[in-house]
């Protein structure tokens, strides 16, 4: 069982390298091709020359925007969950809580930024901040939908055996909303290093939006590439070790 | 005949709850803004920290044309964007579901594609798509179709196989079972997509109209955040929840009248 | 009643504004009118006055051009979009992104330039420890890395200071922190970030620190076109610099009806902060040869200490050829009693 597991496992991987592999190959045989220019779009092959001979500024800056997207995320998911099982534990809050984070999550988050920045300063605090705003919404929305799932008929028989809202809460609710829970956790994982990009944009003292904003204005493409490539293997792997908890999860289940 | 007009009766039972439902919520925010205002006046919090609320209307009422057509062309190119990314989404998500090995190879490639800060790419947006209402729709559009897909992959995989093989058994066409099988048990899922997607997809408008724009509240907000115009920011932060919290409803109406079968159980 | 013709209004304006957008399509009625578009460093505000006049007054299309603004954005690069041929003039951000631009090897050439001086100063408070450039030693700095941190690297060098010495951060967005005194120096635009300082804690509490004081110029604002377009079609090239600098003329001697063409276009925008921006723009674009030779003038002395400034600070590999880079010849051509205030 865990060698056929382990095997399509090693044989998605496989394809996946092989889909960014053909992108790769596109991507390169047109830059060549058409003999595009730099400014229009580098090929795959100098963004890499350039990711090495920056690997020190690259990464100094990755670790920099790991760990606001990482501190914020868990915050976010913590504040999602919470809050999607106080709605769901008081029902009579549920349509309050519901309309303010709607209204709060329908503000792009850029929006707040500035405020943000304002309040909290253009250190490492407000990006945590953003990222945790951002995710947390995902979360609660996806927990909400995960706790309504249980159906009313489980619910009273597991009451009937003369469970308290706590051990309805904990046995049988939470375990139904895990796939969702988890489904939404994912989902944000790319939305964190995003949202902490984006925040370094507009006023930071590191991290790789910082130097994707630096980039720009001295025209070096290549390095707003590369910071960019570096920028989507954090949230691959982000995206890769929460897939891996909900597989385990589901053989577990 | 009776039953028509005892439906008729609840039906305006209803419309009459709701009406008074959304006049209570009306007070509570009004309500919420006076004590806000009494505690930005009693505290003395400077303006750029906290506006007072009466100061955010004034500044609405001061030039509601530029508001409202702002509020109108942001509203087209999520709307657009919104449309788009859904559909895409849930096709995507059946030809996932449908052929594993494109799947495999695409899939990861989706979800790279959605890592990169479209922010970082005002050039080539305006290279590729001009300085249109449909440059901010794409980019509204390319925000908002991955959470559609993982969902919609999420709710055909809580399909019995079983049942599958019966109609299948039964003669029933690819398109039937998706129809008759899957999009109904995927449905409840895809919602919750599309309830993100609606946000999403106004970020992206808000974010494509940065890329150089006259109209729109990504403009608005610019200015603001870079004239110091904190009131002007929170306009525009109203202006913006006004028109997520609109989208937000519609998509949950939606949910309401179509998937009566997942909801409220 | 009355609010709704106005939605009404609102909208059926939008409608009109989308398919204006679609100007390449739309036939031209006059056959000699050439479209052409021109992409701002930033949003519609009155540092851009004297283009939104010269289209409003019909200057450009007196010319033959049928000109589309395009405002700009951040990470919107202006010179990326001219090299592209995305859009066919920019004004960009200064010297400095026209030679960062030509080091790369963006075939761009800029045409005139706008801010005769260094745009931006360094303040203070006048109570404060910070007297002299010297006393910058030791002290938090906030600058835009953006240029303006090559701008103080070598004032404080000419100081005697040493790289190190002066605690020097990026600075936001925002300049509250500096009005909570949390930095002692701040970098801020003579059009805008000094005005809102000044509007805050009062202009006669601030001492300024100006560039050109320390033997430092940094022009801004230039006027750029690609290489392709100076080569192939320099007689638009010089109608488009003749209609702008006509404009601008008018916009700065008329400076209340320049404010009312820029807010019709941006009404949110704040009137009285507008009217200040262009007062001070006035004075960036008439000062040194922007008097004397006329407005967008290319003063050499100038654009080649900036070009040695960014060399010597490695923000470009090599200092640029000047006139390669600065292409006078369309500017020569309008005579200079048209271009002088």
């Amino acid at each position: 069982m865990s060698t056929v597991a382990a095997s399509s496992n090693a044989r998605r991987i496989g394809r996946g390298f092989a889909g960014a592999f053909l992108l790769a190959a596109i991507w390169e045989l047109s830059v060549r091709g058409f003999n595009l220019p730099t400014y229009v779009l580098p090929s795959v092959s100098s963004i890499l020359a350039g990711m090495v001979a920056d690997a020190g500024k690259l990464a100094a800056a990755a670790r920099f925007t790991a760990a606001e997207a990482l501190t914020g995320y868990l915050l976010g998911c913590v504040i999602g969950i919470a809050a999607a099982v106080g709605v769901s534990m008081v029902p009579r809050t549920r349509s309050a809580v519901m309309s303010v984070a709607t209204a709060i999550n329908s503000v792009p988050v850029v929006a707040y930024s500035p405020l943000v920045l304002l309040w909290l300063g253009i250190g490492m605090t407000s990006k945590i901040v953003m990222v945790a705003v951002a995710v947390s919404f995902t979360v609660f929305l996806s927990t909400v939908a995960g706790l309504d799932r249980v159906d009313r008929k489980s619910i009273d028989l597991v009451r009937s055996f003369g469970a308290g809202r706590m051990a309805v809460l904990w046995r049988l609710r939470l375990p139904t909303a895990l796939p969702l829970i988890i489904a939404g956790m994912r989902v944000s994982t790319v939305r964190s290093v995003i949202v902490a990009i984006v925040t370094e944009m507009l006023g930071a003292y590191g991290g790789l939006g910082w130097v994707i904003y630096q980039a720009v204005l001295q025209i070096d493409f290549v390095q707003v590439w590369a910071a960019i490539i570096v920028a989507s293997a954090i949230s691959l792997c982000f995206f890769g070790v929460i897939s891996f908890i909900e597989q385990r999860y589901i053989f577990w289940r | 005949m009776s039953l028509s007009g005892l439906s008729g009766a609840s039906l305006s039972a209803v419309k009459a709850g709701r009406f008074v439902s959304i006049l209570k919520s009306l007070i509570w925010i009004a309500a919420f803004l006076l004590v806000v205002e009494l505690i930005v006046v009693a505290l003395g919090i400077r303006p750029y920290y906290l506006p007072r609320p009466s100061a955010i209307a004034a500044a609405f009422l001061a030039t509601p044309q530029a508001y409202l057509l702002s509020m109108w062309r942001t509203l087209l190119e999520t709307i657009i964007g919104f449309v788009a990314g859904s559909l895409f989404g849930v096709a995507m998500g059946v030809l996932f579901h449908r052929w594993t090995i494109l799947r495999e190879l695409f899939f990861p490639l989706f979800v790279v594609s959605q890592t990169i800060p479209v922010i970082a790419f005002g050039a080539v947006v305006v290279l590729w798509f001009g300085n249109t209402l449909f440059a901010k729709a794409v980019i509204a559009f390319y925000i908002s179709f991955l959470p559609v897909t993982v969902n919609a992959l999420l709710g055909f995989a809580t399909v019995d196989p079983r049942q599958v093989a019966l109609m299948r058994s039964f003669g029933a066409k690819e398109g039937q079972i998706l129809r008759r099988l899957y999009l109904p048990a995927a449905l409840p899922q895809i919602f919750v997509a599309l309830k993100l997607a609606s946000s999403l997809s106004l970020i992206g408008a808000i974010v494509g109209e940065w890329f150089g724009d006259t109209t729109g509240l990504g403009v608005l907000l610019l200015q603001a955040m870079y004239n110091e115009n904190v009131v002007g920011i929170w306009v525009t932060i109203v202006a913006s929840a006004c028109l997520g919290i609109g989208l937000y409803g519609a998509v949950s109406e939606a949910e309401r009248r179509i998937v009566f079968w997942g909801a409220e159980q | 009643m009355l609010k709704k013709r106005h939605l009404l209004a609102a909208l059926a304006a939008t409608f009109v504004g989308i398919q204006g957008l679609g100007y390449s399509a739309t036939p031209v009625a006059a056959q000699q009118t050439v479209n052409a578009s021109l992409r701002l460093k930033w949003l519609t505000q009155a540092q851009f006055a004297g283009f939104y006049v010269a289209l409003e007054k019909g200057y450009y299309k007196d010319e033959g051009i049928n000109l589309t603004i395009n405002p700009g954005g951040p990470n919107l690069l202006t010179e990326n979009l001219v090299a592209t041929g995305a859009d066919t003039f920019g004004l960009s951000g200064g010297t400095d992104s026209v030679f960062s631009a030509r080091d790369k090897g963006l075939p761009i050439v800029c045409i005139g330039v706008a801010h005769q001086v260094t745009p931006f100063v360094f303040v203070t408070y006048k109570d404060g420890p910070v007297k002299t450039v010297q006393d910058f030693k030791g002290k938090k700095v906030t600058a835009w890395f953006t240029g303006a941190n090559h701008v103080l690297s070598a004032m404080l060098a000419k100081a005697g200071i040493k790289a190190g010495e002066v605690d020097v951060q990026p600075q936001q967005v925002s300049m509250t922190p500096f009005i909570d005194k949390q930095v002692d120096v701040a970098t801020a635009t003579r059009y805008n970030e000094l005005q809102i300082v000044a509007q805050r804690v009062g202009m006669d509490n601030l001492r300024i620190f100006v560039p050109e004081d320390s033997g430092v110029s940094f022009p801004r604002d230039t006027l750029i076109v690609s290489e392709q377009t100076a080569k192939e079609k320099p007689e638009l090239v010089e109608k488009f610099l003749r209609a702008s600098i006509k404009g601008w003329k008018y916009a700065l001697t008329n400076e209340k009806e320049a404010i009312d063409i820029v807010m019709k276009v941006a009404p949110t925008l704040d009137r009285a902060q507008q009217a200040v921006m262009l007062s001070e723009i006035k004075k960036l674009m008439v000062a040194g040869k922007g008097g004397t030779d006329g407005l967008f003038a290319i003063d050499k002395a100038a654009v080649g200490s900036a070009n040695s400034l960014l060399a010597e600070y490695k923000v470009i590999s090599k200092p640029v050829d000047l006139d390669a880079a600065f292409n006078d010849s369309f500017l020569s051509k309008i005579a200079v009693a048209e271009k002088r205030l």
